[in-house]
């Protein structure tokens, strides 16, 4: 990666709407604002890892995170446009043995300039980290944001984030996984941008007994467009890949979900499983998911599927005929259905927040 | 005290008479059974009642307490105080059992009011333990996964915490084995008070052992052919329904012809689609 200069930064103030979300419940979260990181409150456990941007980190730590070869060689433009403008980004490593029950909470905020953001994150062996990011701006920007995760032997990463960028904006998004030897990652991503959205997780599952689960959650409104595809590549045999999609689409916005399970020779008793749920909430709303097993080996398991229609009517009868309003019953149906990612938000308020992004978005 | 009136009620599905002229009066402290063989619009009846969307009214009249039922939504009637113990209740994943129960207690209240928390809470307890059901099901998700006898007493539980004025329980005993017919059984009859209307639909006299029934209502093509006591179902139960036909000089009862099998097709899989197999 090229190394590269930070715009100074204009100020130092949260938004109003990520500053209601720092309740007292919401314990360890970093804000890192155009690149600078401008609030960090850490628990004493966090000491033990390593944690901070790029702008101050140090020489011999940058290097652990350039020196992985996988995530240089991933090919897609908006992949190399990142590499090559990258103006934010933290850098996190986990040392070996060490497993941190409390959630880290970062916050990305977009303001004033075109973000460039590169993550990477690094799991050494037997370590564990359960990281969670709100990505947030308010003006209009184009927004290019990688993570790229290394989950090392018999590490274990929860990855959950809220993704929620303005109707103005441009949003491309890629994350990258790579689990090694019993290794495990569960991705738990709620998509509620409100501008054009390409969005992707790749998960690599390179050393046997690795497994890794991807739910995203999205909802497109107005004349959003978005796609969402998930990857989980099996590099091994006896590897486990989970991928679920749950979307609603409202208004006249069209939402694409590609999953892709892809199985390669040799890869012995490998499991690809995948899931797609969707709602087409607007009378004039697409919804397409298309499920892909790409499978060049005989003894494995693998399914998919996908079920996409309106709101279920026998459901909302059922509901109604308890006494709820039609809107009441819809936004508990739509809720339910979401609730896979609504479980994994740690304060009330956040997922408040989600609930309320989920309102505005389905009215 | 409510009362329930229905007069002269035509209903058809998909342009297909299923009832055809239904006269019903239940009034509170009542507890009526219609019994009949399969197909013969019973079911359609109770959804009829509670506003199913699939069915159309053509004729007559359903009034609670002189107000008339068929120009409310489905959720006005459930307030207005009818309740319906489904035979087949939905399954909504991700919804819990408990965030639904609130949300339909607190539909009753007035605007902005909510039950306490606490008082909930120990009220669906009481009504879990009554119900002999498992402490978790408040958190588990709405009927998903829930077996047939578990769903029937689902049913019944959210009966016990909305408190109806007139509750129609259609083949609450379908799917139960004996021990929880009883359990369903009971608390139903615990909850008989003067204030409640119940109209009980039944294939099977089993069920009447465990609620005692006031009104014993028979129906065929589509019509309540025979109201009576007791004896009706005695005699049911050791003849069958023929003595009934034979009375009215018919062979079919049926109003609702088996469903012709559904044809399927069969997708192509996506993955061929997107791969251009």
């Amino acid at each position: 990666m090229r190394s590269f200069e930070l715009s100074p930064l204009k100020n130092k103030e949260i938004p109003s709407k990520i500053q209601e979300l720092l309740t007292d419940d919401l314990l360890n979260y970093v804000i890192i604002k155009d690149g600078h990181i401008i609030k960090r409150e850490l628990s004493e456990n966090f000491s033990k890892i390593y944690i901070d941007s790029y702008e101050n980190a140090l020489p011999d730590k940058i290097n652990v995170f350039l020196d992985t070869e996988f995530c240089n060689d991933y090919q897609d433009d908006a992949y190399e446009y990142n590499v090559e403008n990258v103006n934010s980004g933290l850098l996190i490593h986990i040392p070996r043995n060490i497993r941190l029950e409390e959630v880290i909470h970062i916050f990305y905020i977009q303001e004033n300039i075109d973000l460039v953001s590169n993550t990477r994150i690094l799991l050494e062996e037997n370590s564990e980290l359960r990281y969670f990011e709100y990505l947030y701006n308010e003006t209009s920007g184009s927004i290019n944001f990688v993570s790229n995760s290394i989950v090392k032997e018999n590490a274990h990463l929860s990855y959950s984030g809220i993704s929620k960028f303005n109707e103005k904006s441009v949003i491309n998004i890629t994350r990258n996984n790579y689990v090694f030897r019993y290794g495990s990652s569960k991705y738990n991503i709620a998509e509620v941008n409100d501008g054009l959205t390409d969005s992707k997780t790749n998960i690599y599952l390179q050393e046997e007994y690795a497994t890794a689960t991807t739910k995203t959650v999205a909802i497109t409104s107005k004349a959003q467009e978005a796609s969402f595809t998930q990857l989980i590549e099996h590099n091994a045999s006896d590897t486990e890949g989970f991928i679920e999609n749950y979307g609603v689409s409202n208004d006249e916005s069209a939402l694409i979900f590609e999953g892709v399970g892809k199985i390669n020779k040799n890869m012995k008793r490998s499991i690809a499983r995948q899931s797609n749920k969707g709602i087409v909430l607007g009378n004039n709303a697409r919804l397409d998911a298309n499920p892909l097993l790409l499978i060049d080996e005989y003894d494995v398991e693998a399914s998919h599927g996908a079920s996409i229609g309106k709101i279920d009517e026998e459901q909302l009868y059922y509901l109604m005929s308890r006494g709820l309003t039609l809107r009441q019953s819809e936004r508990l149906i739509i809720s339910g259905f979401l609730s896979p990612v609504l479980r994994v938000l740690s304060t009330d308020t956040l997922k408040a927040n989600f609930i309320q992004s989920v309102e505005n978005k389905t009215q | 005290m409510s009362t329930l009136i229905i007069n002269n009620l035509y209903a058809e599905v998909e342009e297909k008479e299923i009832l055809k002229g239904i006269n019903l009066e239940i009034k509170g402290g009542e507890t009526h059974a219609i019994m009949g063989p399969n197909g013969t619009g019973k079911s359609t009846l109770a959804s009829v009642i509670m506003g199913h969307p699939k069915y159309k009214i053509t004729k007559g009249e359903i009034l609670l307490d002189g107000k008339n039922v068929l120009k409310m939504t489905v959720d006005e009637r459930s307030r207005a105080g009818l309740f319906l113990g489904m035979q087949h209740p939905s399954e909504v994943p991700g919804v819990t059992n408990s965030d639904f129960i609130k949300t339909a207690v607190n539909a009753r209240l007035e605007d902005g009011k909510s039950v306490s928390l606490f008082k909930f809470i120990r009220q669906l307890d009481h009504a879990v333990t009554d119900l002999k059901m498992d402490e978790d099901l408040p958190h588990r998700y709405l009927n998903e996964g829930f077996s047939g006898g578990e769903k029937k007493r689902n049913e019944i539980l959210q009966m016990k915490m909305l408190n109806p004025k007139i509750a129609i329980l259609d083949e609450i005993d379908s799917g139960l084995d004996v021990d929880a017919l009883k359990i369903v059984g009971e608390n139903v009859t615990k909850m008989k008070n003067d204030d409640l209307g119940l109209l009980l639909i039944t294939h099977y006299q089993r069920l009447l052992d465990y609620i005692k029934a006031d009104k014993v209502h028979v129906m065929m093509k589509g019509k309540i052919v025979k109201s009576g006591g007791l004896e009706i179902i005695k005699r049911i139960d050791t003849e069958g329904y023929d003595w009934i036909k034979k009375e009215l000089g018919i062979e079919d009862a049926r109003v609702i012809e088996e469903e012709e099998q559904k044809r399927f097709m069969l997708g192509s899989c996506a993955t061929k689609d997107a791969l251009g197999l």
